[in-house]
């Protein structure tokens, strides 16, 4: 981490008594300042409002000493047990599915190999992807058989104490033509082993660190407490154990319990259990899984696989430096600790670090609430799409362009990704947390979720509109009381990723009497799910359909947190148009397009709405997101797909260009109508609809649509009209 | 599949499209040969890099695995990203084509 100063909170969202704390890596020495910023605009581009931040006397302003804290990514298991594995005789084994064979580096995949003191041993995949054994400060012994990856292999190493000689061998699970299916060698380690580190699993000891991270999928990991024979160790894959080998398995753990916790199991009967560390994917098809059945809750022992990377990262764990607990009379709203540094050539390093401030549970200050989309915002942690995507051009019609962000994150490994990323070793990335530094989620950044949300901040202060911050956080949590002090919910520009509990406050809120303003597109588009006991961190498969940055694999379609299955609400029968009236339709990121006014908007049921606007004038054709203020992502109305019957689409924008493509979830069969230029479904509707109870929701359809709100000194057609709705929306009197 | 007239009047005429409306809108032919100079993986290739936010962009290129160093060129500094993309453009050519791009 070089040369930066970055830092991250414990929690995103903090009602007045909560404690924040913030960890801060600073590269100089001596100290870094910190001070309390409330955050009305991140926007810091040319042509946007510029940037806003009104600094707040508060605790944690100070000096802090300044100090490196390290990120260390990689998954492993760590079996908390370790006296039971000094065997003067032993059998390691388990099933593996490797896939970054041969990568250069070491992967470790069971032992008590300690780097740093060269004692233990562990069975590992060498430089080259051969299996090898090493112990204590012998060589390694290799098979120079190099692992195809992406194949399940049965792997083993038998050393006898007595004789002083290991066998290392694997046997292919799926045989080829002129290639070995079992592969063995045996040699002689005339140094002792000695006493090594931790019992690890997916990766080895250097000192007190985990190094040599596996890549790929473990399955069914043995230890016995004698040599035996090659052609036993496969009546040691199944459970229940073997019975006449049984008497010798010191530890066999089932990746298939627990699969929701970070618990690993000992099935044993020697308890020696152990816990995963980083967030390894669980729920993963395991050696045996033969598509049978595809949901890891109803045939667990076809799941017993837990596919670790070398890149994963759950909890930095970093130290707290300063902790601020919100004061009863901090206004609720988007905050920054702002920390920054001297660097020795005299100029100024910073950070800002987000958290959010709701008031009091249970309570309101405004009957506007701005429901920030922390889920969507952790979703696109850290993405590193350029590097991630091999079509990202395609899908963007750009040369691919390195903002500072993408360059540093490039650069500098081990932040973890997002949800858009694949992992080193090609698999998608299916678990994004917080507890680490989001160099995306931040002021002075790319017009995307959080800093473009800060366009809304803008403009509702600009306008002196009241107005709370809740969270997604919050949302999940509480469920729809979260919402009930409110008459109306705005939602950020692109609350893509929601949980079933959120989806359902939102649906219960309008259906009674709420009234919601989705002032984005592409909104409650993936299911995810929050985990039950570890903070801060949610889950998502890419399952059968949409736009995906990445494929779930066959089988892995359900969430290891809860059990549920992921990909599109609309594929769980939960279409966003039931909810906010229109869903995704198209995305193209080169330019956005006005909006204009139908028929429907002079139904008498929306004259408030356009107030002030003339009767056919042209919507929003200026704007910071791509020009114009319907663009980015945009969605369209389809009564089959659930649009209310007596929804108004009140305005439309059609004018999109062939960088314009059409969702692929729609398409029956690839054509070559897909583009905006030829795809008539490639088309922004606002809608207007009431609710049961008097509530209404207002849609804009659009992700560019709140970059037009501050055009113009906020004197426009997109401001006006988006007042005209807070107003109404806000009032009591029913619809 | 067509293939790009790295070093005829057609291909020249579609560079020289670009280089006058670097952002579209393109001609189908156009649309078709940026597809090309687009498809796949960008690591090893040339991309732009933005050395300075809204000011300064830089060609480059990503070092073939995260964590290493993206190689940026100190031989020109764009001060329009338009022109950056221009030099990306040809730059793309170069490499899919083993032809240099015909129009300056």
């Amino acid at each position: 981490m070089n040369q930066r100063i970055l830092g991250y909170a414990d929690r995103l969202s903090a009602a007045p008594g909560d404690s924040v704390a913030f960890k801060v890596s600073a590269p100089h020495t001596g100290k870094f300042d910190a001070r309390l910023v409330r955050l009305i605009c991140g926007d810091d581009s040319p042509q946007g409002p510029g940037f806003k931040a009104d600094q707040i006397t508060s605790a944690i302003d100070g000096s802090y000493p300044a100090r490196r804290q390290e990120i260390l990514a990689g998954s492993y298991v760590w079996v908390t047990a370790r006296q039971p594995f000094e065997l003067a005789n032993f059998t390691l084994q388990a099933m593996i599915w490797p896939t970054l064979p041969g990568n250069g580096q070491a992967q470790s995949i069971l032992g008590n190999f300690d780097a740093a003191q060269e004692t233990g041993y562990a069975l590992f995949l060498d430089a080259e992807g051969c299996l090898a054994f090493r112990a204590g400060a012998n060589a390694p012994v290799s098979t120079g058989v190099k692992l195809l990856p992406r194949h399940w292999y049965e792997i083993f190493a038998i050393f006898d104490a007595g004789t002083g000689r290991v066998t290392v061998g694997h046997n292919a699970m799926l045989a080829y033509h002129g290639q070995q299916s079992a592969v063995a060698v045996t040699e002689m380690l005339p140094e002792p082993v000695g006493e090594g580190g931790r019992f690890l699993i997916a990766a080895w000891n250097d000192a007190k660190r985990a190094t040599a991270h596996f890549n790929g999928k473990i399955d069914a990991p043995r230890v016995s407490s004698r040599a035996l024979q090659p052609s036993q160790v496969a009546r040691l894959r199944q459970l229940p154990l073997d019975l006449e080998l049984a008497q010798f398995v010191v530890a066999a753990w089932d990746f298939s319990r627990g699969v929701s916790t970070v618990k690993v199991t000992d099935v044993s009967g020697n308890r020696h259990h152990g816990r995963t560390i980083n967030l390894p994917t669980r729920a993963m098809t395991g050696w045996n899984w033969d598509a049978s059945e595809f949901h890891w809750q109803k045939k667990t022992q076809h799941y017993g696989a837990i596919h670790f990377h070398d890149d994963d990262l759950y909890d930095c764990g970093w130290r707290t430096d300063f902790t601020l607990t919100v004061p009863d009379n901090m206004k609720s709203g988007v905050y920054c600790a702002h920390v920054t540094q001297q660097a020795p050539d005299g100029s100024t390093i910073e950070d800002y670090i987000p958290f959010f401030v709701r008031p009091p549970r249970g309570t309101a200050t405004a009957p506007l609430a701005l429901l920030i989309p922390t889920a969507s915002y952790l979703a696109y942690a850290n993405q590193q799409m350029v590097s991630s995507w091999w079509f990202d051009e395609l899908s963007s019609c750009k040369f691919a362009t390195l903002s500072e962000v993408d360059r540093y994150l490039e650069e500098n490994e081990g932040f973890g990704m997002s949800v858009y990323d694949e992992h080193n070793d090609g698999s998608g990335v299916c678990y994004s947390s917080h507890l680490r530094p989001i160099l995306n989620m931040r002021p002075k950044t790319d017009l995307w979720q959080f800093n473009a949300d800060t366009h809304l901040t803008d403009w509702l202060e600009k306008k002196g509109i009241p107005y709370d911050v809740i969270t997604d956080d919050d949302l999940h949590e509480e469920g729809v009381e979260c919402l009930r002090p409110y008459r109306c919910v705005m939602t950020g520009t692109h609350p893509e990723y929601y949980s079933k509990t959120m989806l359902d406050a939102l649906q219960t809120f309008t259906q009674g009497g709420g009234r919601l303003m989705y002032m984005g597109a592409n909104g409650f588009y993936w299911r995810i799910a929050y985990h039950a006991g570890l903070p801060g961190v949610i889950e998502h498969r890419r399952a059968e359909d949409g736009m995906r940055a990445w494929f779930s694999e066959a089988g892995e379609y359900y969430m290891s947190f809860t059990g549920e299955l992921s990909g599109l609400w609309v594929r769980n029968g939960r279409p966003p148009n039931t909810l906010v009236g229109n869903a995704f339709a198209a995305q193209g990121f080169i330019n956005s397009v006005p909006y204009h006014r139908t028929p429907e908007s002079r139904d008498p049921r929306v004259a408030f709405m356009f107030e002030g606007l003339e009767k056919d004038e042209v919507i929003g054709d200026f704007g910071t997101v791509g020009g114009g203020a319907a663009g980015w992502e945009i969605d369209r109305a389809d009564l089959r797909l659930g649009t209310p019957p007596h929804a108004l689409m009140v305005a439309t924008a059609t004018d999109f260009p062939d960088s314009y493509h059409w969702v692929n979830e729609e398409m029956n069969h690839t054509h070559s109508a897909v583009n905006g230029d030829t795809c008539p479904r490639v088309r922004c509707d606002m809608m207007f609809f009431e609710t049961p109870n008097g509530g209404a929701v207002f849609s804009t359809g659009s992700i560019s649509y709140a970059g037009s709100l501050a055009h113009d000194g906020y004197d426009n057609n997109v401001s006006r009209l988006t007042e005209n709705v807070v107003k109404r929306f806000i009032d009591p009197a029913s619809f | 599949m067509i293939k790009i007239d790295a070093e005829g009047a057609q291909g020249a005429a579609l560079a020289r499209e670009f280089k006058a409306a670097p952002f579209g809108p393109y001609s189908a032919d156009l649309q078709k040969l940026l597809q090309l100079l687009r498809w796949g993986h960008v690591r090893g290739r040339t991309v732009i890099v933005c050395t300075k936010p809204y000011v300064e962009w830089r060609l480059g290129r990503m070092g073939p695995k995260r964590g290493m160093p993206v190689e940026v060129s100190e031989s020109e500094i764009f001060l329009d990203f338009g022109e950056a993309n221009w030099a990306c453009f040809r730059a793309r050519w170069q490499e899919v084509t083993d032809k240099p791009c015909p129009v300056d």
